[in-house]
């Protein structure tokens, strides 16, 4: 299980720090800003931090309907209060009403682009897992 | 290979001893699939008492501290913990695909992804169970696929 949770969490810091390079990449192209070494840093800390709680959260089985949106709803305000803290704390930019509008959309990007870099890596994994399914059928068939 | 069949003493219990160089794996298997062929599964349906094949079990699932085996249409209740179905089963062609839920996998359709990170498994009779991202190396191990991490 630990191993499971450790796999999970290099999945989320990848994804969540590739998502964060893109936002930055864009934030930065528009402020006509050049970035320094310290950022790419934070970026790899902000990534690891909002990870943690992603793995932990989103391990949780849930059975109904009901309760997995309320975890993804907890999930996505809790990643969405973190990434407002990192921004006050590495200074990023000031808190203003429309910052705080750019993080929440920044925020909604990075959530998608996760979910849809999981998505397409799983739906190759199972594409695989068909074939192999349907190997095995053909195995049982010829023994029939 | 040789096979050699002794009468036990009166008093003993039968006993299967493999002795070999290395274990083979598919002998193993067979053995436990024989022991689990033994295992008298019960299921209970209103007052109704059946006495359940494991091989038409689409799937096990827990629900408040109950475990129900269901079938094509019917959903029976077993008096085994989910643990011990596992432990009885997965030598077999069930496999754990969730907290709550061990799946046939000869009962598996096709699989397809969920936006959420999980798997679904849509099986023979038009159901769909969810396959969670924690248990799906279960699911790809006894598919032989080997996981590259």
């Amino acid at each position: 299980m630990v191993k499971e949770f450790l796999i999970s969490l290099l999945h989320y810091f990848v994804d969540i720090t590739t998502a964060v390079l893109i936002a930055a990449a864009i934030y930065l192209t528009i402020s006509d800003r050049q970035p320094n070494s310290t950022l790419l840093w934070e970026i790899l800390l902000s990534g690891f931090i909002t990870a943690l709680p992603s793995a932990v959260l989103l391990c949780f089985d849930q059975k109904s309907v009901k309760k997995s949106v309320l975890l993804w709803g907890i999930h996505f305000i809790l990643i969405y209060f973190i990434t407002l803290m990192l921004i006050k704390m590495f200074g990023w930019c000031r808190i203003t009403p429309m910052s705080v509008f750019l993080t929440f959309v920044a925020v909604v990007f990075i959530y998608f682009f996760t979910c849809l870099v999981h998505y397409l890596v799983d739906r190759k994994h199972t594409a695989l897992m068909n074939q192999q399914l349907k190997k095995r059928y053909v195995e049982s068939e010829k023994k029939e | 290979m040789r096979i050699i069949i002794e009468t036990p003493q009166p008093n003993d219990e039968d006993v299967v001893i493999v002795r070999c160089a290395s274990p083979d794996q598919r002998l193993i298997s067979m053995l436990l699939s024989f022991q689990t062929a033994q295992t008298e599964l019960t299921g209970y349906l209103d007052d109704k008492i059946v006495r359940l094949n494991y091989q038409d079990v689409y799937y096990f699932e827990a629900n408040e501290n109950r475990v129900f085996a269901y079938y094509h249409s019917d959903v029976y209740e077993v008096k085994y913990k989910l643990y011990e179905l596992e432990e009885l089963f997965t030598p077999l062609d069930f496999v754990r695909c969730s907290k709550s839920l061990i799946v046939n996998m000869e009962k598996i359709e096709f699989l397809s992804p969920l936006f959420s990170g999980k798997l679904e498994a849509h099986l023979k009779n038009g159901e769909k169970v969810v396959i969670s991202r924690q248990y799906v190396h279960n699911l790809k191990a006894k598919l032989g696929i080997q996981e590259v991490n």
